[in-house]
């Protein structure tokens, strides 16, 4: 029989309400709580229940994770469920914080469920799946009762449904799909414009996401004193493109010395070219200053405008490449550019 | 304008002596056939091979897809392209249904060629799989490119649509049968009755491929490349007619072909929808570009014609994704600012992971959107009994969707023919064109 | 440094200087080398400009060439 494992808070657990918020993590062998419901509507046996005091976990975050990943380090477990948190903000974020971890440390379906008020759904819905629940504990059974129906899914390796056929909320994962109607999008189309012509009510397939926000860095105090970098998403590379960075959907990133270069030298000098696929390179490989301004920046090094340029340019491919793989070849080159004494960055992008 | 098409339905294609259609099969005599492919010396090597749904054939790298046409009053069928430049889209053409002539690589694929699976789960990927395709498969002298991975493939592609018009001249001396014919007609905009005018008025526009700014890999408008041109308004029979070519660019599974432009669903939805609950204005050519600027002027022009010819709303199409996004957020927006209410209709591309922000510009304004796919999905297929082309091209040559070696996924072309590849390479499978029976859902 | 900046803006970036296309981001081929670089030139001094101004929000800064 296949394992399951509950996290639930001091309250659930029956140790107490806000006096026993800073209650430290603990793992019993046992069902506690809810953990028998749980067990009697899942097709897997809940062999431990792990309990926390949601201040504790809101407090001491660090810790409590590390103690509670330690705790299932030795026990083997195919799913882990966390909640109900209904509505309680400090619940609900506990149940995300090591729900989210769970899943990164060990690979295992974390499912859990909350009511659409509590903080912890916007905090967490894209890293584990969260059913909304009711608002308080008299919707205990209801809320369980759809988190095991959707784990038990989980557990005999069905196929499962979009977000919406199952009912957890969304979390920003889109993948093609097949409708079973096979309407093509001709009609769809027809469709939707009709009813926007008429005013009525339309769905777009194609809900416009809210736009992140980066914190803006403060200003560099003295740029005859900084350090710049050059960074592209634009595909310069050597010509034999030595860390066989792709075309397009890059995984792969390089840096290249630039140290005592004036300008980079171009493609038929057997020095640098594009192999970025999503634009026309002629342009940047007859002179790649025009995408790398290592030329110009040069110019103003010299005139003591700045400090000085860094000895890489750090570069890689922007056409097809996703949001995730960007990030991470960004924090890549970030951890090299802070331990090298990089004040600021200018970055191109073709 | 009014065109008429003749339409014969093809149920097989065979070779035999003579090139003949009769009760639905249709015969071709390959010399004859392959002496039309050769009239260009580029061609220095070529055959034509039959791919039928349902057998176990993958083809790849192909180049192009066309349906076999014939103008029966004699008059261009590509004009500017393989036929002297003249007006297209009124007379007679007759057209042979249910299949197409594709242009394959006999050895060498670039970065917009695409990947047709006849048979199985990857059948499902695209358009063509349900068609009956006379694949050209042929080599070129044309050493320039050879190594490159943007490719014009000028002489293969010229030569599949001279051949498609071969082929459609089989029919010429033929009648149609009273059902397979249709009509295209609409009445100058001016000139309508009050009933048609009474209901709201529709335009279609089109943001066809046209990034390179060096001629030959755009798509062609009477044989002008794309690069070079601001919106116009159109006939949508000129588009079904012949007047415009697919180029030799974007990742396949966005490419729109010379045959889904002969097709395309969307005109055809329209005119059934004319007369009955929209006025269909026409069609509003545009283009996709590589300066701000320039995507600027185009949207502007856009919105000045639809808004100039009095349309209330608008279907709006790219023939990409990525750097395309933007011309088609900037020209959505330019739409709704002038009060013509828009439906957009796209591809999308989330990553392989689903979590990438699905176009690379949005605004709250695009907020009716038609989705068709999600060009970054991971698609895994078994081996392929027969090969049409040359497999290693998915992972060679730099097809959009293939590549040569991965840390984590290995090559896309295995030992046992297997392949592992992203959507971008299949054969215009996003059916942006509206054939899509795609969507994306969240997961 | 971009020439899409709607898509710079898209994806958070707070200090933007617009390059003059996608293919040639700082100098037109179709230009005398010398006005080319004076492009350049130019618009990598606004960048450098840009690092050194405190902005509350996302900022296009002007170029003049």
């Amino acid at each position: 029989m296949k394992k399951a494992i509950l996290y639930i808070n001091q309250f659930f657990a029956g140790i107490g309400g806000e006096d026993k918020a800073d209650y430290t993590p603990e793992i019993r062998a046992e069902l506690v709580g809810p953990a028998m419901l749980l067990n009697q509507l899942l097709d897997a046996e809940v062999t431990h229940t792990i309990i926390c005091g949601d201040n504790y976990m809101g407090s001491n975050e660090e810790e409590a994770v590390k103690t509670i990943l330690g705790f299932l380090a030795d026990i083997e477990f195919d799913i882990f469920i966390a909640g109900p948190a209904f509505q309680a903000g400090r619940y609900g974020n506990a149940c995300g914080v090591i729900g989210k971890a769970v899943k990164e440390k060990f690979n295992v379906p974390v499912v859990s469920s909350m009511n659409p008020e509590n903080p912890g759904v916007d905090m967490f819905k894209k890293d584990i799946y969260i059913f909304p629940g009711g608002k308080s504990a008299a919707k205990m059974r209801t809320d369980m009762k759809q988190i095991a129906e959707f784990a038990n899914k989980i557990l005999r390796g069905e196929r499962l449904g979009s977000a919406s056929d199952e009912g957890y909320y969304v979390r920003g994962i889109r993948h093609m799909v097949w409708r079973e109607d096979e309407q093509p999008a001709s009609e769809r189309a027809m469709a939707m414009l009709l009813k926007k012509l008429k005013g009525e009510e339309f769905v777009s397939e194609l809900p416009i996401p809210k736009i992140d926000r980066v914190p803006v860095a403060a200003p560099v105090a003295d740029l005859s004193k900084a350090t710049i970098a050059l960074v592209t998403s634009g595909g310069i590379v050597p010509v034999d493109n030595p860390d066989r960075i792709q075309s397009a959907s890059a995984t792969r990133w390089g840096r290249y010395n630039i140290e005592g270069v004036d300008k980079l030298g171009n493609r038929e000098e057997g020095q640098f070219k594009t192999i970025h696929a999503g634009y026309d390179p002629a342009a940047a490989d007859t002179n790649p200053n025009r995408v790398v301004p290592l030329d110009a920046l040069r110019a103003y090094e010299k005139e003591g405008r700045i400090g000085k340029i860094h000895e890489y340019f750090y570069t890689t491919v922007g056409t097809g490449t996703t949001e995730a793989e960007a990030a991470r070849m960004g924090k890549e080159m970030v951890e090299y550019l802070h331990n090298e004494g990089v004040d600021a960055v200018i970055l191109t992008s073709t | 304008m009014r065109l008429e098409m003749g339409n014969f339905p093809v149920k097989d294609v065979i070779f035999g002596d003579k090139s003949v259609y009769q009760d639905g099969i249709l015969t071709i005599n390959k010399e004859e056939a392959l002496a039309v492919v050769r009239e260009d010396e580029h061609i220095t090597d070529a055959d034509i091979v039959i791919a039928r749904p349902g057998e176990k054939k993958r083809i790849v790298p192909v180049k192009e897809a066309i349906e076999p046409r014939y103008k029966v009053d004699g008059g261009s069928n590509f004009p500017g392209v393989i036929d002297k430049v003249e007006r297209v889209g009124e007379g007679l053409t007759y057209a042979l249904k249910g299949c197409s002539v594709l242009a394959v690589g006999k050895h060498w694929g670039s970065f917009g060629d695409g990947l047709i699976d006849m048979s199985g789960e990857g059948a499902n990927y695209s358009y063509f799989s349900k068609l009956i395709n006379i694949c050209l498969v042929a080599d070129t002298d044309e050493e320039f490119e050879r190594y490159e991975q943007q490719k014009k493939n000028r002489a293969i592609r010229w030569a599949a649509h001279r051949l498609a018009v071969y082929i459609g001249s089989i029919v010429r001396d033929l009648t149609p049968e009273q059902e397979n014919q249709e009509v295209f007609e609409l009445e100058p905009i001016t000139r309508r009755s009050k009933a048609v005018n009474d209901l709201p008025s529709v335009v279609y526009v089109m943001q066809a491929q046209s990034q390179m700014e060096e001629i030959g890999y755009n798509d062609l408008v009477y044989g002008w490349d794309m690069n070079k041109f601001v919106p116009t308004f159109m006939h949508p029979n000129e588009i079904l007619d012949g007047a415009l070519i697919s180029g030799s660019f974007m990742p396949c599974s966005s490419k729109w072909s010379t045959y889904d432009f002969q097709n395309a669903p969307m005109i055809r939805k329209l005119y059934q929808e004319h007369g009955k609950s929209i006025n269909f204005l026409g069609v509003i050519m545009s283009n996709l570009n590589v300066q701000l600027e320039q995507k600027k002027r185009s949207a502007i022009f856009v919105a000045q014609m639809a808004k100039s010819l009095g349309a209330d709303g608008a279907i709006l199409t790219e023939e990409g994704y990525g750097n395309p996004d933007a011309d088609f957020i900037e020209c959505f927006v330019a739409l709704e600012d002038v009060g013509v209410k828009t439906v957009g209709l796209t591809n999308e591309c989330t990553g392989r992971d689903g979590q990438s922000q699905p176009l690379v510009t949005l605004d709250e304004k695009a907020n009716a959107i038609v989705s068709t796919g999600n060009v970054s999905e991971l698609i895994k297929l078994p081996p392929m009994e027969t090969v049409i082309g040359e497999l290693q091209a998915l992972a060679r040559d730099g097809l959009s969707g293939g590549w040569a070696d991965d840390e984590k996924l290995g090559p896309s072309v295995k030992e046992d023919g297997s392949i592992i590849l992203e959507n971008n390479s299949m054969f215009c499978g996003d059916q942006i064109i509206g054939w899509s029976p795609k969507m994306m859902k969240e997961f | 440094m971009a020439n899409l900046i709607p898509v710079a803006k898209t994806v958070g970036a707070n200090r933007m200087v617009p390059t003059i296309s996608i293919p040639y981001p700082l100098g037109d081929p179709s230009t005398p080398e010398k006005e080319q670089w004076k492009l350049r030139y130019h618009r990598v001094g606004v960048a450098l400009t840009a690092l050194e101004t405190p902005i509350e929000e996302q900022t296009v800064f002007e170029v003049r060439i």
